[in-house]
C-alpha cells in the first residue's frame, strides 16, 4: 500500500508527516514511562512530574494538530503507516504469503 | 473411530501497528557491534569500529548501561525541580494560566514557541518549563494596547491571536487556549488600556493572495508565467518566485475595471481576466477562481475614473 500525503498542500503534508512521526515517538515515550513506573524505581516526585509532562505532551500535541486542521490527515497517515508495518510483519513470519503475492 | 481432530495452528494477532513494533525494539533492546577493516592488496587502510545500543531506558538499566548517567540526571532533576513554576513576587497574585505561546520573530527567524501563559496582577508572562525560559514578560501597567487578530493557519483554520503592545514599543503576538478570556481579564486589570476592538476578518475581497499567471508581454510575444498574484490596499501586485522584484505592480488608482473574456487559460478553464489599467493598457491574468480575481479586482477599480486610456494622466481620485 502506498502512503497518500495530500500534495495539494506541500505544508500541511509534511506537517502531518513530521506530527505523525512525533506521535509515534510520544507513544513509544509513553509505553517506556509505563515501564519505568512498574519498575518501581523512581520516586513519588519523579512519577508525578513524569505523568504531568506526558499529559501536557499528549495536549500540546492535540492542541496543534487541531491548530491547523490536520487532526484527521494524521490519523490516517498514522493508520497508513501502521498498515505498512502490519504488512511487512505478516509477511516476515509467514513465508506463505509470498508464494500468494507472486501467484497473484 | 473418530475423525482427527485439526491441528492447532499459532495464530497472530492481525494487527500489528507501528507502535507495537517500537514497543518490541524497545523493550527487547537492539545492539549493533561492528569491526571493519577496509584493506587493499591485504593492507589494512582504514578501519570503522562501531558499538551501539538502542534500549527502554528500564531495559538498560538490566543490563548495567548508562546506570550512572540515569542517577545523575535524575539528581539533577531533583535540585532544579523548584524552579519549573513561576515566581512571584510578594504581594502578587496568579488571575488565570493557560497554555499558549509566543511568537519569536529574530531577524530571519520567525516560530510559535509554546509555553504556559501566565496573567499575574502585576505581570503578563509566557514562560517555558522546560527547559526553563521567560519568553515574553511585560507589567500588566506597561501594557499600551491589545487586540485580537485572526489568522489562519497552515491547515486554513482560523485561529484568534492577541497582539500586544507596550508603552515602550514593544509589540508581541500571543497566543492562548482561550484568548478572548486572556483579552477580558487584561482589560479589566488595566482599565486604562486602549482595548482596540477585534481586528476585523480580513474580507476575501479586501486582500487575496494566491496563485496567479501573468501573461507577460515579451518581444517574441506574449507568455503565461505562474506565480503569486496579491491583491490588496496597495493594490496588485505580481511575483514570480524566479524573478527578485514583482513583475506587475498597479497602484489601485490605476484600475479602471476588470472583466471576465473567453481565452487561452493555464488555469484550463478557458478563462482569462482582462484587467484595464491606466498606465499598462490591458493585462491578461489567469486564475483558478477567475471571477473571484475578476470581481475582487473590479471592486478595486476607481469608480470616478473614466475609461480613457489615451489620456493616462487623468488624475485619479483619492479613495
Amino acid at each position: 500500500m502506498a502512503l497518500t500525503v495530500d500534495e495539494k498542500s506541500l505544508k500541511h503534508g509534511v506537517l502531518a508527516l513530521v506530527l505523525t512521526l512525533v506521535e509515534v515517538i510520544q507513544e513509544a515515550l509513553e509505553r517506556q514511562a509505563l515501564r519505568r513506573m512498574e519498575g518501581g524505581d523512581l520516586t513519588e516526585e519523579e512519577l508525578e512530574r513524569l505523568g504531568d509532562a506526558l499529559l501536557e505532551l499528549d495536549e500540546a500535541l492535540e492542541e496543534i494538530k487541531e491548530d491547523h486542521g490536520i487532526t484527521t490527515s494524521v490519523a490516517d497517515l498514522h493508520r497508513g503507516l501502521d498498515e505498512v508495518v502490519d504488512d511487512v510483519v505478516d509477511k516476515l513470519v509467514n513465508p506463505a504469503r509470498w508464494a500468494e503475492e507472486a501467484g497473484r | 473411530m473418530t475423525e482427527p481432530r485439526p491441528a492447532m495452528k499459532p495464530t497472530r494477532d492481525p494487527r500489528v501497528t507501528l507502535d507495537d513494533l517500537v514497543e518490541v525494539l524497545l523493550n527487547k533492546g537492539a545492539v549493533l557491534h561492528l569491526d571493519l577493516i577496509v584493506a587493499v592488496a591485504d593492507i589494512p587502510l582504514i578501519g570503522v569500529s562501531l558499538r551501539a545500543a538502542i534500549a527502554g531506558m528500564e531495559t538498560m538499566l538490566e543490563y548495567g548501561m548508562l546506570r550512572q548517567w540515569d542517577e545523575s540526571t535524575r539528581a539533577w532533576a531533583e535540585r532544579s525541580a523548584g524552579r519549573r513554576e513561576l515566581d512571584l513576587r510578594a504581594g502578587e497574585s496568579l488571575v488565570t494560566r493557560m497554555p499558549g505561546g509566543h511568537l519569536l520573530e529574530e531577524g530571519v527567524y520567525t516560530g510559535w514557541r509554546p509555553g504556559g501563559v501566565h496573567l499575574t496582577d502585576q505581570r503578563l508572562v509566557v514562560l517555558r518549563r522546560d527547559p526553563r525560559e521567560v519568553l515574553f514578560e511585560a507589567g500588566v501597567r506597561d501594557l499600551r494596547t491589545v487586540q485580537l487578530e485572526t489568522e489562519t493557519s497552515v491547515g486554513g483554520e482560523r485561529r484568534t491571536r492577541l497582539r500586544v503592545a507596550t508603552l515602550d514599543g514593544r509589540t508581541a503576538l500571543l497566543s492562548a487556549a482561550d484568548p478572548h478570556g486572556l483579552h477580558e481579564a487584561l482589560t479589566h486589570l488595566n482599565p486604562g488600556l486602549t482595548a482596540l476592538p477585534a481586528a476585523p476578518e480580513a474580507a476575501p475581497a479586501d486582500e487575496v493572495e494566491e496563485h496567479l499567471w501573468y501573461q507577460e508581454p515579451r518581444r517574441s510575444g506574449p507568455l503565461w508565467r505562474g506565480g503569486k498574484g496579491r491583491l490588496g490596499p496597495t493594490g496588485l501586485m505580481w511575483k514570480s518566485p524566479l524573478d527578485a522584484r514583482p513583475a506587475l505592480v498597479v497602484p489601485p488608482g490605476e484600475i479602471l475595471g476588470a472583466h471576465i473574456e473567453p481565452g487561452r487559460s493555464p488555469a484550463g478553464d478557458g478563462l482569462v481576466i482582462v484587467l484595464e489599467t491606466v498606465s499598462q493598457g490591458r493585462v491578461t491574468l489567469a486564475a483558478e477562481q477567475p471571477r473571484r480575481w475578476a470581481d475582487a479586482l473590479a471592486a478595486t477599480a476607481a469608480p470616478d475614473v473614466p475609461l480613457a486610456p489615451d489620456r493616462p494622466d487623468t488624475p485619479a481620485p483619492v479613495a
